[in-house]
């Protein structure tokens, strides 16, 4: 079978009768708003090794129509006067609605200097510890693809180079990405005694998009203990170009659990057919803990981040992937 | 679909998530204080509480409303009642939907129903399983199909050994998979004796089953018998 992911979902999508509906849809949506995105943007300043690159949802490629714009200017070096600005953009992305959240990640111009320097210790701010891991896990560039080529790289290489070991998965990366779910994890009981607001779809998002965030980075980073050392950088590059879903379908397909991959992520699709229906992503965003506990909608939401999680345990546990994960995975 | 040659490998009782019903500790019927605590010794993470009888499913519903939220289990199952009926079929469908939102799945014999519309109240929780050859109806996939037709978020429950007692080749159980395996939410796992009864899980079916089991790595495997002393 294809041994890169990229178009995976398709491919698993044939195992069973539903398909993924939601997920295409989603998407085909991404595609369109991209190609808007960039049209838009095409002219305007942009200094050499600059990028603008899309996070979250945009970079997961399932846009639905509550979805805001993660962005970020990403610049090559160290922090100067750059170009484009944010303020260049406002017209473009993340106003209204789509506005990004408002802990101050998103919406800024970032330095690749010292986001891959700080890689651990306390410069490594959560801020750029999650600006690090998202522009690994789930980006899409918008304009300055070559820069955004470059800076994806780097991150990579302060990973691999020099750490990475022969037919291992890379100790480092692996590492910092298991730190970086359980911060998600972590910071979603801070958020929840700071607020009670959002708790229902905060939750949700726990349970399944950032799951799937991990699973889908997890997978790729276990999979490097197939190649040489200097091999994994450009496979690793491959894998998490993809999006992923792509990525844990080709793991679903090429572990022989096509049947559990299709329930998995049929569940993760139900998810995001749910996230795109207007008056239940409000409902949701409304819920607060206690409330949840009998809610019929976040009983459906329990039900299917259950199925969600249950397939990616049988991918991780039950199949030739359970070895790995029990040599590198724990300690 | 080929399944995963790792997980044939394995036996069942090396499943995760594994449960069992309360079906089999006949004993101990009706006590389910004394049945949840036999059932946490197998495993806390799936439990399918197996109310057959008419009367039992009432006092497990009594139970249920003082206890539900403190039951240790990750996947709770309730098997709705199929003898001793009496309580006509929109009043049970009312006693189920009123169970309490912890439970998972709850189990009902197609053989058993009247109207399959009545039961859509309960949206994906409620899970059709499929039958034996004592039954006449929802025994095969072409049977199940009129079922799932009218409930279109209900789950399946996969009797391994009732499709065995079907078809002992298990192309009828690949085909049931075929067509509802996106819906399935959980197994029944055990062997069955000449009279249809859930024994213990032979290890000559432990072998027959492993293609299916193999395509079901996911979802909670509910034994209906005790597992075999080795």
């Amino acid at each position: 079978m294809s041994e890169t992911p990229h178009g995976a979902l398709e491919r698993l999508a044939e195992h069973g009768r539903r398909g993924f509906p939601h997920l295409l849809a989603a998407r085909r949506r991404t595609e369109t708003d991209l190609a808007d995105v960039q049209r838009r943007l095409g002219g305007i300043p942009l200094d050499d090794g600059a990028s603008v690159v899309l996070m979250g949802s945009w970079g997961r490629r399932e846009r639905t129509s509550g979805s805001d714009d993660d962005f970020l200017v990403l610049v090559e070096g160290e922090e100067r006067d750059a170009r484009p600005r944010v303020d260049d953009l406002d017209r473009v992305l993340g106003h209204g609605t789509a506005k990004p959240g408002t802990r101050g990640t998103f919406g800024a111009q970032v330095f690749v200097g010292p986001l891959v320097r700080h890689i651990g210790l306390d410069d490594d701010s959560n801020r750029n510890l999650t600006r690090r891991m998202l522009l690994v896990l789930e980006s899409l560039p918008v304009v300055g693809t070559e820069a955004y080529r470059d800076a994806f790289t780097r991150v990579i290489d302060g990973y691999v180079t020099g750490h990475a070991k022969d037919f291992r998965p890379p100790r480092f990366l692996l590492n910092d990405l298991i730190r970086y779910w359980r911060t998600i994890c972590v910071d979603f009981a801070g958020k929840a005694r700071e607020e009670e607001r959002k708790w229902g779809l905060r939750n949700a998002k726990l349970r399944l998009n950032r799951k799937l965030l991990f699973a889908g980075g997890l997978v790729p980073v276990l999979l490097c203990h197939e190649h040489r050392a200097d091999h994994q950088r450009s496979f690793l590059v491959d894998q998490l170009q993809a999006p992923p879903t792509d990525r844990l379908a080709h793991a679903f397909l090429r572990f022989d659990a096509a049947d559990p991959g299709v329930r998995a992520l049929g569940a993760y699709d139900r998810w995001i057919g749910m996230l795109d229906d207007p008056d239940r992503r409000a409902h949701l965003t409304g819920l607060t803990r206690r409330d949840a506990a009998d809610d019929p909608a976040f009983r459906d939401v329990r039900r299917v981040a259950k199925e969600f999680e249950q397939g990616l345990l049988a991918l991780l546990f039950e199949t030739r992937l359970g070895p790995l994960v029990r040599e590198f995975g724990v300690f | 679909m080929v399944s995963s040659p790792i997980a044939e490998a394995r036996s069942v009782a090396a499943h995760h998530p594994l449960g069992t019903s309360t079906g089999h500790l006949t004993e101990l019927r009706g006590q389910w204080d004394m049945l949840v605590m036999r059932a946490r010794d197998v495993s806390t993470m799936a439990v399918e509480l197996a109310a057959l009888a008419e009367p039992e499913f009432l006092s497990l519903c009594d139970w249920l409303a003082d206890s539900g939220r403190e039951l240790p289990f990750r996947f709770l199952s309730v098997h709705a009642p199929t003898k001793q009926r009496s309580l006509p079929e929109p009043e049970l469908v009312a006693r189920l939907l009123a169970l309490p939102s912890t439970v998972d799945a709850i189990v009902v014999h197609p053989d058993v129903i009247d109207v399959p519309e009545r039961y859509a109240p309960l949206g994906a929780t409620v899970v059709l399983e499929n039958m034996d050859t004592r039954k006449d109806d929802g025994r095969t996939a072409a049977e199940l199909a009129p079922y799932f037709a009218a409930l279109p978020d209900a789950g399946f429950c996969l009797d391994v050994p009732h499709a065995h007692s079907i078809d002992p080749t298990l192309e009828e159980a690949h085909a049931m998979l075929d067509a509802f395996g996106e819906r399935l939410r959980h197994l029944h796992v055990s062997s069955l004796d000449a009279d249809s009864h859930h024994v213990t899980l032979r290890p000559e079916d432990e072998a027959a089953f492993a293609p299916i089991l193999g395509r079901c790595l996911d979802v909670p495997w509910i034994l209906e018998a005790p597992l075999p002393t080795r």
